[in-house]
């Protein structure tokens, strides 16, 4: 499959520290990438340089094949949708102000406003001044002008971090409708939940450093113990293992009509992160 | 580097909804006039400075300081940083954003100087020097507007400068006493006013090409200065 994001030991060093070291990945056309870590990890200075923001210090990133240098041109940036905790709004205008001018900066037909208001839920709200919105309906319409002019690529710097859960819900239904219909997404988070949620992969960013990448699914069968939990009908809890002795004990608790419940012991991918790097998120 | 009205336009309509419910800014556009008013009602026969006291703080308050803050306000909300990872140019965001200033500004000056009575002898080159000192007053407000990270910031940087560029001309007037004073000579306010008397005195356009000549460099150096900033600005 055809990598959209390409990234070769990319290294950024403010001027008194590191913030990314030796960081290397890549993000294939149509996947939701997860770039996971907590607070100060580096993953928005990622976002920055894959975007033309910040320049890097050391290393290789390309977007759509090309440098990252070009993307200050602007027909890259068409095809691009950035979100970020510093994406701001005209407080003194509606909704439907807001979008209008950034229909005109990227070229689309006004009727897009429409389309998008009616993907992020405010179809009804687009008279609104942006001042009396919600702190949720804020962040949704930053999503809708981030995605007036159909990005193939979006990058979304935690996207529901302010966010109440049906707030959180609303953005993570549109992330896999944008999914599905062919969108590359490149979602930073430190909420391992979402991460699980929606993401096709996902890297762990610990001070700078990349310390694992892969399937969520396949994480979490490897760090899995492949034990599981029995709960009894007298509310003990048993873990077994796949062992002769506790086949045993299971045929005789499934015999006896005792069992509530098996769980399977498998990890979260917050349970793994903090056993990869000693750190719990957030 | 592209240039399209289109963009440029639809970033001056959004200042003008914008500024339309701001009462902070109609306050601060209306400050020249009421000076205007008071002046001239007080005297019928106002001299070239006068006019120009007027025109000047309606430039510096208008072109520098309102331009300033509306820059200001713009990265204080984090909008300036979409309207830079938009596919804009450079020169779309600033003309945009420089344009409703400009326009507000040659109204304020056009209604201060209707109200102190002001009836140059070259309406055309004075409107070319006005047009002219203008881009200087603009270039200063979104230089300051980019320095600064907020509204409130952005106000306080640029007094000193309100004070040299738009009061300044009044300092002449001690030069005697103070030499360092003698500087005042060369800003692009006292030039304008230069340009105002010597005018007046029947002076063509010829006889007034080296007071341009300082202003269009003073043009220049706000303009190189706020091209470097804005592009460091955008690489954060
Ligand atoms: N402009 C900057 N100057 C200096 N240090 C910075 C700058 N931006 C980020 N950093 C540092 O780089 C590290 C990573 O920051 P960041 O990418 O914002 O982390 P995250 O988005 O994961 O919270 C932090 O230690 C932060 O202090
Ligand atoms: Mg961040």
């Amino acid at each position: 499959m055809e990598n959209i994001i390409e990234v070769q030991s990319l290294e950024k060093v403010f001027a008194n520290e590191t913030a990314l070291e030796d960081v290397s990945f890549h993000v294939k056309k149509g996947e939701i990438f997860g770039f996971l870590g907590p607070s100060g990890s580096g993953k928005t200075t990622t976002i920055k340089i894959l975007t033309g923001q910040l320049n890097q210090t050391g290393g290789k990133a390309t977007v759509f094949g090309e440098p990252v240098s070009g993307m200050k041109k602007g027909e890259s940036r068409k095809k691009i949708g950035v979100l970020t905790d510093n994406s701001g709004l005209y407080s003194r205008l509606s909704i439907y102000d807001n979008l209008k001018l950034y229909c005109v900066l990227y070229e689309v037909p006004e009727q897009r406003i429409a389309d998008v208001l009616a993907l992020v839920n405010l179809t009804e709200e687009k008279k609104k001044v942006v001042s009396k919105l919600s702190k949720g309906m804020l962040q949704r319409v930053i999503l809708a002008r981030t995605l007036l002019h159909e990005p193939e690529l979006l990058f979304l710097d935690e996207p529901t971090s302010a966010l109440d859960p049906v707030n959180s819900q609303h953005i993570h239904s549109g992330l896999r409708e944008l999914k599905a219909r062919g969108t590359t997404i490149f979602l930073t988070t430190h909420d391992m939940n979402e991460a699980e949620l929606l993401c096709d992969r996902v890297a762990f960013l610990n001070k700078g450093q990349i310390r694992l990448m892969d399937e969520p699914g396949k994480l979490r069968k490897q760090y899995s113990d492949s034990t599981m939990t029995v709960e009894l009908k007298n509310n003990e809890k048993v873990v077994l293992t796949s062992t002769a002795e506790d086949a045993g004990k299971m045929f005789d608790f499934m015999s006896s009509n005792q069992v509530v419940a098996i769980h399977s012991n498998e990890p979260t991918l917050g349970d793994i992160f903090v056993e990869v790097t000693g750190r719990k998120l957030s | 580097m592209t240039f399209s009205m289109k963009r440029v336009n639809a970033i001056f309509q959004k200042d003008l909804k914008d500024i339309l419910r701001n009462s902070a800014v109609s306050l601060t556009a209306s400050m020249p006039l009421i000076i205007a008013f008071v002046m001239g009602k007080m005297s019928d026969d106002i001299a070239v400075d006068g006019h120009y006291m007027v025109i000047n703080i309606a430039m510096v308050t208008v072109g520098s300081f309102i331009q300033c803050c509306l820059i200001a306000e713009e990265k204080e909300k984090n909008t300036l940083r979409g309207l830079m990872l938009s596919p804009a140019s450079t020169l779309e965001i600033l003309g945009g954003k420089s344009l409703l200033s400009l326009i507000a500004m040659m109204i304020i000056v056009l209604i201060g100087a209707f109200l102190t009575g002001y009836h140059p002898e070259q309406i055309v080159v004075i409107a070319i020097a006005i047009l002219f000192t203008s881009f200087f007053f603009i270039g200063l407000g979104t230089l300051l507007g980019l320095l600064a990270k907020s509204v409130m910031e952005a106000s306080v940087i640029i007094m000193p400068f309100m004070i040299v560029f738009g009061f300044g001309s009044m300092a002449t007037m001690f030069a005697d006493k103070y030499p360092i004073l003698k500087v005042m000579d060369y800003t692009p306010n006292t030039q304008l006013a230069a340009i105002a008397v010597k005018v007046e005195s029947g002076i063509g356009l010829g006889g007034v090409w080296l007071n341009f000549g300082i202003i269009a460099l003073w043009i220049i150096g706000v303009f190189v200065l706020t091209s470097i900033v804005f592009k460091r600005k955008r690489m954060d």
